[in-house]
């Protein structure tokens, strides 16, 4: 990331989660739940 | 179409242009014009990066991927939500406090003038050509099945965008689409349910999927490697990780949306909202498609969808050999029914060997109503020069303008318009944003008022419009909507990607070397395209790598020869 720019450490946090890194987790999870779920009816139907 | 079906398209349209209109007039800047004096909260974001995405061509296209080729096109999209975190990490803050009102802006403090103005430019041709075919698209598919004029269906549509893009600008686009998304996935969510009812009685909504599985409509991850393959989830992990993040961090009309937020946590909300929705949305709309491709399972689909050309093959001396077609595919639809029927009763029956033997003869016969289908095509070639042959973009309308009760036709077809208009709005708002910000502010009329640079916003947006409607009048039409549209984009992305992550990352390189090394890639993937089979998602990989490596390598060298 570009560390000339000045991001403020105390920026706003997100809903329900004390970080950022807390609502990625939250994408990223879903994402692997989801193509778990499709490769289970992958599975299940081939 | 019945009145109510008018009515309620009609009704639809209208009220939400009105409101558009009228919610978001008297913009006194170009602050106001293109980044909605930073008033958006996210889910207006988040709706709106949605909105823009979902072009007519994910209504149209998608459902019919699915009944072609089941349900796989979903791993498409497995880079999305992976790409919203990355973005909402690395580019959000940077264009915040950067205060820029278009990405390419950042290029010319990163690097220089020329930079930017490729970019822009690069983008330019890429977002013109989508403009015209988000614009053509739907207007083809609906001229042909209903047919209306061609022109005058791109031309409403261009007009009704024109009319609250032109006023609003960045507020009335964003304010719309909250709208539109809702009559767009309330529409698919009634179809859906629509579909379901029309199945046949003794055929439930498990017998459906059972159905669709065994005929491989089920067909969601693939996990094996293939290079040439378009759609497995390396391509889209990867390939499909390359264009979002090219798409939303690079793209105009995707950055516009998200730099109209209140902060940049409304802004990573936003996008991160499309990160988890994104995925399900595309899931239920193939679905939809596969629950078309059930119904036409126990209902005798026709032998070519595109009823439009069907008088003129009638009509040409192929039509006996068209009646031989249809007479022998009326004959295996009737015996693949009763052998899906057998499948049914074996299933219930917990009859494992019946079930396979019963699949296996489905099977064939699928095949052999493929085959059918092919020489179809083939037939209409020849009786038809000018007529499409790939029919698979007009299944979900055909099916529903069929089948669907009155005033429900209606609401499907509006929610074909919203998602033409949703997404060419965002174009038109784009395309004049950098036109204006990028190339007339920055090198033509460096000292003007803001009044001047609203009026000529306001222009830029008519003028991208009528060129968005005339391309759309006079274009052609590649095999499947949607797989043209993101083959375009794959084409420009790569470059423009190497290009940002460059400037990101790469502190070392700059300006002439990454310019050298951009125009060098795209012609590279350029003659890549034309000249291999590679799977069009890897040229967003391959773009983008070029332009890292030659950027790279060019700075050593320039470097080198300075010392």
């Amino acid at each position: 990331m570009d560390k000339d720019y000045n991001i403020n450490p105390n920026e706003d946090t997100p809903p329900f989660f004390k970080s950022w890194k807390g609502m990625y987790w939250l994408v990223i999870g879903n994402l692997i739940a989801m193509v778990a779920l499709f490769y289970w009816l992958t599975l299940y139907y081939s | 179409m019945s009145t109510a079906d008018w009515i309620v398209l009609f009704g639809t349209l209208f009220l939400i242009v009105a409101y558009g209109v009228y919610k978001t007039r008297g913009s006194r800047n170009i602050e106001g014009y293109f980044k909605g004096d930073n008033s958006m909260k996210w889910w207006t974001v988040g709706l709106s990066v949605m909105a823009t995405q979902a072009s007519a061509i994910t209504f149209l296209s998608t459902p019919g991927q699915a009944y072609e080729d089941g349900m796989r096109f979903v791993q498409f999209y497995f880079g999305l939500p992976l790409a919203m975190v990355i973005l909402s990490v690395t580019a959000i803050p940077i264009y915040y406090h950067l205060k820029v009102y278009t990405a390419y802006e950042y290029l010319e403090k990163r690097f220089d003038l020329k930079t930017r103005t490729l970019a822009a430019f690069l983008f330019l041709v890429q977002r013109g050509l989508g403009a015209g075919i988000t614009i053509y698209a739907p207007a083809i598919v609906l001229s042909t099945l209903l047919g209306w004029d061609l022109s005058a269906t791109c031309s409403f549509i261009g007009i009704l965008v024109i009319i609250y893009t032109v006023s609003g600008g960045t507020k009335a686009v964003s304010k719309t689409q909250k709208y539109q998304m809702a009559v767009m996935m309330g529409g698919m969510l009634v179809a859906a349910f629509v579909i379901i009812d029309l199945l046949p009685e003794e055929v439930s909504l498990g017998n459906a999927l059972d159905v669709a599985g065994s005929m491989g409509k089920f067909n969601v991850v693939n996990f094996s490697f293939d290079f040439t393959d378009r759609y497995n989830f390396w391509s889209g992990i990867t390939g499909g990780l390359f264009l979002a993040l090219s798409y939303f961090g690079t793209d105009q009309s995707q950055v516009q949306r998200y730099l109209s937020a209140r902060s940049i946590t409304q802004s990573r909300l936003g996008l991160l909202m499309n990160g988890l929705l994104k995925v399900p949305m595309q899931f239920f709309i193939l679905f939809v498609g596969v629950l078309v491709f059930v119904f036409y399972q126990f209902y005798q689909p026709p032998l070519y969808f595109i009823e439009g050309n069907l008088d003129k093959i009638e009509q040409s001396s192929y039509a006996r050999e068209w009646q031989a077609l249809e007479q022998q595919h009326a004959e295996t639809f009737a015996l693949k029914k009763q052998e899906i029927q057998g499948f049914l009763r074996a299933k219930e029956q917990n009859d494992q060997p019946a079930m396979a033997s019963q699949k296996e003869k489905v099977e064939q016969l699928n095949q052999q109503v493929a085959e059918i289908h092919t020489q179809a095509q083939t037939l209409v070639s020849r009786a038809v020069p000018e007529a499409e042959t790939e029919d698979t973009d007009y299944v979900f309308l055909h099916f529903v303008v069929t089948n669907f009760p009155a005033g429900l036709v209606g609401l499907l077809l509006a929610v074909i318009f919203s998602a033409a208009m949703s997404s060419s709005a965002s174009e038109l708002n784009a395309l004049a944003s950098t036109t204006t910000v990028d190339l007339y502010k920055r090198s033509v009329k460096k000292e003007g008022s803001e009044l001047h640079y609203l009026w000529a916003s306001k222009f830029f947006t008519l003028l991208w419009g009528v060129i968005a409607m005339l391309f759309a009048t006079f274009a052609s039409l590649a095999d499947n909507l949607i797989e043209f549209v993101n083959i375009v984009g794959s084409i420009f992305y790569g470059t423009i990607l190497g290009i940002f992550l460059v400037a990101f990352y790469i502190r070392y390189v700059q300006s002439r070397a990454v310019f050298i090394a951009a125009i060098l890639s795209e012609a590279i993937v350029i003659y890549l395209f034309f000249t291999t089979d590679i799977g069009f998602l890897w040229f967003n990989v391959i773009g983008c790598s070029l332009v890292v490596a030659l950027a790279t390598t060019l700075q050593w060298v320039i470097g080198r020869k300075a010392q």
